[in-house]
This record gives C-alpha cells, sequence and structure tokens, in this order.
C-alpha cells in the first residue's frame, strides 16, 4: 500500500516536471529586450509606447528589462558568457566599451539587411560608426544599430555667476582664461558672497564614468592631439601628440589640485557631476549631454512634484541654466567637438534574431525612433537628418545650442578608426592618467608616458 | 558469500525524496557555479595576467591590510568590550541594546548613511568642519588610503557588536569561583584577565578570529558601499576587485580573482573544521 503510494506520488512528480518543462512550448512568442533606464521617464514612456505598438503588430509578448548605466555592461558579459543573452540591447555605453570589441570577436549578428535599405536617412558620421570590423570573417559590416548622439556642452548656473560679482559678458573667451576665472575669480567670490562650499568646475574624473574619458579627450582635442590615422594607425609616438597629451591633462587635473573640483569627482561615476550642479555645489560642469537642462524640463511637467517645485524647475530651465560651448582653443581656434553615436546591438547567440531584426526595423521608423530619442528632452540628439530638422530643435536656447554644436560638423572617437580604443576606454586610461596626478601624486609627464605606453600595449 | 543488500525501508525513501529538492537546489545553485567559474577561470593565462595587473597586486595588499589590521583590532575590542557589557549596571544594559544596533540593521542603508555622511562636499562631517574652520574637510572616500581605512572602520563598527556577543557568551561561561579565588590571592583586574580570562578564552578567541577571517575574505559590502573600489580602482579588495574585471568585459578574469582568494580561505576553514571536530 505505501508503496503505491510512493509510485503515485514519483509518478505525479515526474508528470509535473515534464509539465513545467513543456510549457514554453504552448506559450506565445516571446521577444527578450534589454534597455538601458532612461533618465527621463519621457524617455522611457517613448519607448514602452513602441513596444507596445510592436506587440500589436506582431503578436509578439516583449520581455523588457531595463537597467542602470553602470550595470548594462556587466550584466550583458555574464548573460553572453553564460549563452543566454538578450535578443536586442541597447546601452548608452555599449558604443564607448564594448561594441566594436564584440563586433571584433564575432559575437554581434550582422545587421546589414536591416540598414542598408535605410542608409540615406542616417546623417554624416552616424552609420559609419557602426561599420564594424569582424575578426572572423576578416570584413566590415554594421554590426550594431545606431539610435541616437551626443556631444560635449558646458552648464553654467547663471544665478549662482551673479551672487559671485559676475555677468555672463565677463566669462574670457580664450582656453587658459576661461578655465581660471571659474577656478578662482567665480568660486573665491561666490564663497565670499555667500559662505556656502561650492566649487568653481564641476571636472567628471572617476574611472567608472564615461563623462570622464569624453571630457578629457575633449580637452585633448583642444590641444589638436590626433591619437590614430583615418586606417586606425597609431600616432602617440608623434611627440607633438606626447606635448598635447601633457597640456590636456595639465589643464585637466590643476583645478582639482587647486581645489576648485569637488573633492569627491576622482570617484564620480556619470550622474554625479549632474547631481553635484543641480545641488548647487558646483557653478559650472561640463557634459556630454544636456541631461542636466533636461532634468529640470522634466520636472516642469512632473504632476509628483508641488506647484512650487514645479515653478522652480521652469525657472532653472527657462532663465537660470545656461548652455554654451567650450571656450576657444589654446591655440585661439574655435573649439571642433567629437560626438558619440549611441549604439544597440543584437547578438550572434540572440534566440530569436529574426524577430529581433523586425523590432529593430520598427523601432528605427521616424514615428517611433523621433519621439524615443525627443523623449530624452535634448539629451541626445538624432542620428537621423529628418530628425535633426525636426521644430523640437529650434524651442529653447538649450536645444538650440545643441542643434548648432551638431550643424557646425562633428568629428568621430578614436575608437570608430581602432577598435582597441573601446578597452582603453573601458579601462579608462585618461581617468588613470588622472588619478595618478590628483592620488598618487606622479608627475603628469610621467603619467601621460604611462598613459602612452599603455595605449601601444592595447592598440598598436 | 556476497553481502545481500537490505532494501530500503519506506522511512528512507521518503527521507531519500525529501532529500531531493535540496540536493537538486544545491548542484543547480551551488556546486554548478562553482566548478563552471572554476572552468572559466581555468586557463593559466588568466592568472599571468592578473599578475601583471597592478590592481590586482593592490588589492593583494589591501585584503592582506584588512585581514591583519581591520580583524585584530576588531576582535581585541570585542574581547574587552565583552569585558565592558558583563557589568550588570542598568545604563550598561541600555547601552548595549544601542551598541547591538549597526549590526542588528541590514548593511546596504547603514553603510550607505555612512557614505553619505562622510561625502566631502555635502556629507554632515565636512559640512560641520567648514562651518568651524572654513576650509574643506579631509577627502574621506577619494583619497586610497584614507578610504581604505574608512571602509575598515565601517567594517569594524558593523560587525563589532556581533563578535563582543560571542566574546561575551565565551566570558559567561568562565565560573565565578575562578575570579573569587584570585581575588583572595590579592590579583588585581589586569592579573585576573591574564590568569583567569585569557587562558578560559583562548581557543574561542582563535576560533572566533579564525572565522572571522574566513568572512571578511568574502565582505563584498564594507569597501563596494562604502567606497566603489575606487578612487581609481585602489581601495579594492579581492572580495570586490571580481566586479571591475566584469565591468572589463574581462569574465575569466572576474573568476580568476575568486580562485585566487582560495589560497588564503581554505586553510582557514580547514583550520577551522578541525578545531570544530574536536
Amino acid at each position: 500500500m505505501r508503496r503505491t503510494v510512493l509510485k503515485r506520488a514519483l509518478l505525479l512528480g515526474a508528470t509535473a516536471i515534464f509539465a513545467a518543462s513543456s510549457m514554453p512550448a504552448w506559450s506565445a512568442e516571446t521577444l527578450t529586450v534589454w534597455w538601458v533606464k532612461g533618465f527621463y521617464r519621457s524617455e522611457d514612456e517613448a519607448l514602452y509606447k513602441a513596444i507596445k505598438a510592436f506587440e500589436e503588430k506582431t503578436g509578439v509578448t516583449i520581455e523588457l528589462s531595463q537597467y542602470a548605466i553602470q550595470d548594462m555592461i556587466p550584466k550583458t558579459v555574464a548573460a553572453l558568457d553564460s549563452g543566454t543573452p538578450p535578443d536586442i540591447a541597447y546601452a548608452d555605453s555599449y558604443d564607448f566599451q564594448v561594441g566594436a570589441k564584440w563586433a571584433f570577436e564575432n559575437r554581434l549578428e550582422d545587421l546589414t539587411d536591416v540598414l542598408e535599405p535605410m542608409k540615406d536617412r542616417f546623417d554624416e558620421n552616424t552609420l559609419s560608426t557602426t561599420y564594424l570590423y569582424n575578426d572572423t570573417t576578416k570584413e566590415r559590416a554594421y554590426y550594431s544599430f545606431p539610435l541616437k548622439r551626443q556631444t560635449m556642452h558646458i552648464e553654467i548656473w547663471s544665478d549662482m555667476l551673479k551672487e559671485a560679482g559676475f555677468e555672463e559678458s565677463d566669462i574670457p573667451q580664450d582656453w587658459e582664461g576661461f578655465w581660471n576665472f571659474w577656478c578662482s575669480d567665480a568660486q573665491d567670490g561666490y564663497r565670499g558672497a555667500t559662505g556656502q562650499r561650492a566649487y568653481g568646475i564641476g571636472q567628471p574624473m572617476g574611472v567608472d564614468s564615461t563623462d570622464s574619458f569624453f571630457s578629457f579627450l575633449t580637452f585633448a582635442d583642444a590641444y589638436n592631439v590626433k591619437m590614430v590615422d583615418d586606417e586606425g594607425k597609431l600616432l602617440v609616438d608623434d611627440p607633438s601628440v606626447r606635448d598635447g597629451l601633457i597640456g590636456a591633462l595639465t589643464d585637466y587635473t590643476a583645478p582639482y589640485t587647486e581645489g576648485c573640483v569637488p573633492p569627491s569627482a576622482t570617484s564620480w561615476k556619470d550622474p554625479d557631476n549632474n547631481v553635484a550642479f543641480h545641488n548647487k555645489t558646483t557653478l559650472m560642469t561640463h557634459n556630454a549631454t544636456i541631461s542636466i537642462a533636461g532634468k529640470w524640463f522634466d520636472d516642469m511637467t512632473n504632476p509628483a512634484l508641488t506647484e512650487e517645485e514645479r515653478d522652480t524647475a521652469k525657472t532653472n530651465y527657462y532663465e537660470l541654466i545656461r548652455t554654451r560651448g567650450f571656450p576657444n582653443k589654446p591655440d585661439g581656434s574655435p573649439m571642433v567637438y567629437r560626438s558619440a553615436v549611441k549604439t544597440g546591438v543584437i547578438f550572434e547567440q540572440s534566440k530569436n534574431k529574426e524577430r529581433a531584426k523586425e523590432f529593430l526595423a520598427f523601432l528605427l521608423q521616424p514615428e517611433n525612433l523621433q519621439p524615443y530619442v525627443e523623449g530624452s528632452l535634448g539629451r541626445w540628439f538624432p542620428v537621423t537628418k529628418d530628425g535633426m530638422e525636426s521644430p523640437f530643435w529650434q524651442e529653447d536656447p538649450h536645444r538650440k545650442s545643441v542643434y548648432d554644436q551638431f550643424k557646425a560638423g562633428t568629428v568621430t572617437f578614436e575608437f570608430t578608426k581602432n577598435w582597441k580604443f573601446t578597452i582603453l576606454n573601458n579601462e579608462n586610461v585618461w581617468a588613470k592618467a588622472m588619478n595618478r596626478v590628483v592620488n598618487e601624486n606622479v608627475s603628469v609627464e610621467d603619467a601621460v608616458d604611462e598613459m602612452i605606453a599603455r595605449i601601444k600595449t592595447v592598440a598598436g | 558469500m556476497s553481502k545481500v543488500r537490505r532494501p530500503w525501508t519506506a522511512t528512507e525513501t521518503w527521507g531519500m525524496i525529501m532529500l531531493v529538492p535540496y540536493v537538486l537546489v544545491f548542484l543547480a545553485f551551488v556546486l554548478y557555479p562553482v566548478l563552471y567559474g572554476f572552468w572559466l577561470a581555468r586557463a593559466p593565462s588568466n592568472y599571468v595576467e592578473l599578475y601583471h595587473d597592478p590592481i590586482f597586486l593592490r588589492a593583494v595588499a589591501n585584503t592582506l591590510i584588512f585581514l591583519v589590521v581591520a580583524i585584530n583590532v576588531k576582535m581585541l575590542l570585542a574581547l574587552f568590550l565583552s569585558g565592558f557589557f558583563l557589568n550588570e549596571r542598568w545604563w550598561v544594559r541600555w547601552l548595549s541594546v544601542l551598541f547591538i544596533l549597526p549590526w542588528a540593521v541590514p548593511a546596504i542603508p547603514t553603510i550607505l548613511s555612512v557614505r553619505f555622511m562622510l561625502n566631502p562636499e555635502w556629507g554632515l562631517v565636512n559640512a560641520v568642519w567648514f562651518r568651524l574652520t572654513f576650509e574643506d574637510g579631509p577627502n574621506w572616500l577619494n583619497e586610497p588610503w584614507l578610504g581604505l581605512t574608512m571602509a575598515m572602520l565601517v567594517h569594524i563598527w558593523k560587525s563589532l557588536p556581533f563578535w563582543t556577543l560571542m566574546m561575551l557568551t565565551g566570558r559567561l561561561a568562565i565560573s565565578k569561583d575562578l575570579y573569587e579565588a584570585a581575588s583572595v590571592d590579592g590579583a588585581n583586574g589586569w592579573q585576573k584577565f591574564r590568569f583567569v580570562t585569557w587562558p578560559s578564552m583562548q581557543t574561542l578567541y582563535f576560533t572566533l578570529t579564525i572565522l572571522s577571517m574566513i568572512w571578511t575574505l568574502g565582505d563584498f559590502n564594507s569597501v563596494y558601499l562604502l567606497t566603489g573600489g575606487g578612487p581609481a580602482d585602489l581601495t579594492h579588495v579581492l572580495a570586490t576587485l571580481g566586479i571591475r574585471y566584469l565591468r572589463l568585459d574581462q569574465i575569466e578574469l572576474s573568476l580568476a580573482t575568486v580562485v585566487c582568494a582560495m589560497p588564503l580561505v581554505l586553510p582557514l576553514v580547514y583550520i577551522m573544521m578541525k578545531r570544530f571536530s574536536k
């Protein structure tokens, strides 16, 4: 009797296990999507809307997982390694840190059949950055897809500047004068007038931050540093490159050692210079998007906030915060800005590649892509010609400033010519050099020599 | 003569069936990941690469400093504080309740609150400092050695109540007759500790120290939540370094880092097991 009960229990258990393991076969088709968490509700809402429209159109269920920017790469790497990557994924840091490397290692799906037909819609220097080299096929192809792009801006609290005793017209336009003004005149004036412990410059220096290397490489651009040629060959043995990097690293670290940068900047992650600025800990910061101004625009219409808070946000956006470009280069010529094209990927190991490509083609349609990009409230700039000319970019001084910078023409990052620079960005050799100087008292020259040696080891 | 196997009784069979879920979970979530990790980290080139990475060497040094300094300070403090908490005055009882709080409260909110307090710009500590001196206070979490010191202090502060409690139970097991006899012989406080307390507590102290070493080697929270391994990855310990390699798309190095901690962990576990088996 007991044995019969036992046998039945085992049989029942086995049936349950079999049934459970067979469940996916009966359920609807799913598409696994991993996407970076947006800065603003409107950004995420535009994505959800596009997803919902795709689900309605195809009957496919999308399983969306959103993660913070700093978690996206570790999670994706772990998923890739276990053989269970998402079907399609996007992170703001893929292009900088892993995209070209994954393409080289044959981990990405060729997206030529999706992107080639719509090639003409993209602006210059956008689609070309996704044309990556695969070391297995020994050929280039479109191994990632462009969604949006960014460039470097300067954000200023005009009211803090006034409290410091200055007008915007007092800000020098020459390179050295500009940084000295914020470091000494503005900071000292503000501290003297208010008794508040604010800092002149929000200078990102964290190793875990993409802001730190975007900003540093902008400083390198100011010194006309060209580390690779158009074929991706290293130029770091050229003495002028070394001199330029020394100039850039000196100017980048000097404000910190002079006490004009928040002490915690050496550990800042991407959101932290924004936070410091919002808290009025810094009078000025440079940032590779206008997310700082955008935050206040988002708050203006946030029903969760009080009317007073919404009014403050409106005042901040329209009256107190200024978006502008960099000063002239040390040689007196105007800055030419580098732009980063933000890319997503479909993995070679993805389980549902065809549907993922279908979703990609759907997402890249203007009626889906434009609301998604504009949902970031100016933080990201369109990659398509139509998107650029949307009235959205003429609606206020912040967006107009972004538009003007892109219309003036931009240059690309080193990793678009030599994929190994993604490794250098990922290691953040640039922020490491900064930290060698400010934390370990290494001379700027020695830190630059270490940096160059590492560049040659990795990308030579 | 061949041995005839006795068939399982129903009780034994049910016992085995009850064991199956645990065994499956153990295989799937403990044994498989651990073995897979070892498998991924098996290439000798991983260890060569680690050896040539200055951040890895720094993390090893930080781990050893953590083990030697933090644990000894913590255990000695626990030993002496346990003596203090033996005191039966009412206010000591109340103080012991407050003392136990850091250990009782979850790690993430407590360590993050310390992190906010120590923020050099807007943290409570430096805000007070600036009000008093009109100078910027120390850069608590962003100078490598100061950051590591803060992480050790947080680790000590967070776990000290637990070890004090352990030592207290050890002290309570010592017969009062021994202290009375020592008093009759004219022993002062220090002599009572030296000749009565310490000999009775010695074995427990070493066992707890080894246990604390094993746990500290795996302490991810104190460093990661406080400094995040920064600035410039200079305050990482072996327990947190793995996440850095994961960020660098180097999962093999991430796992090799864990394997590198084995020579430290396994002897400790072995000693621990031997002590328990006595």
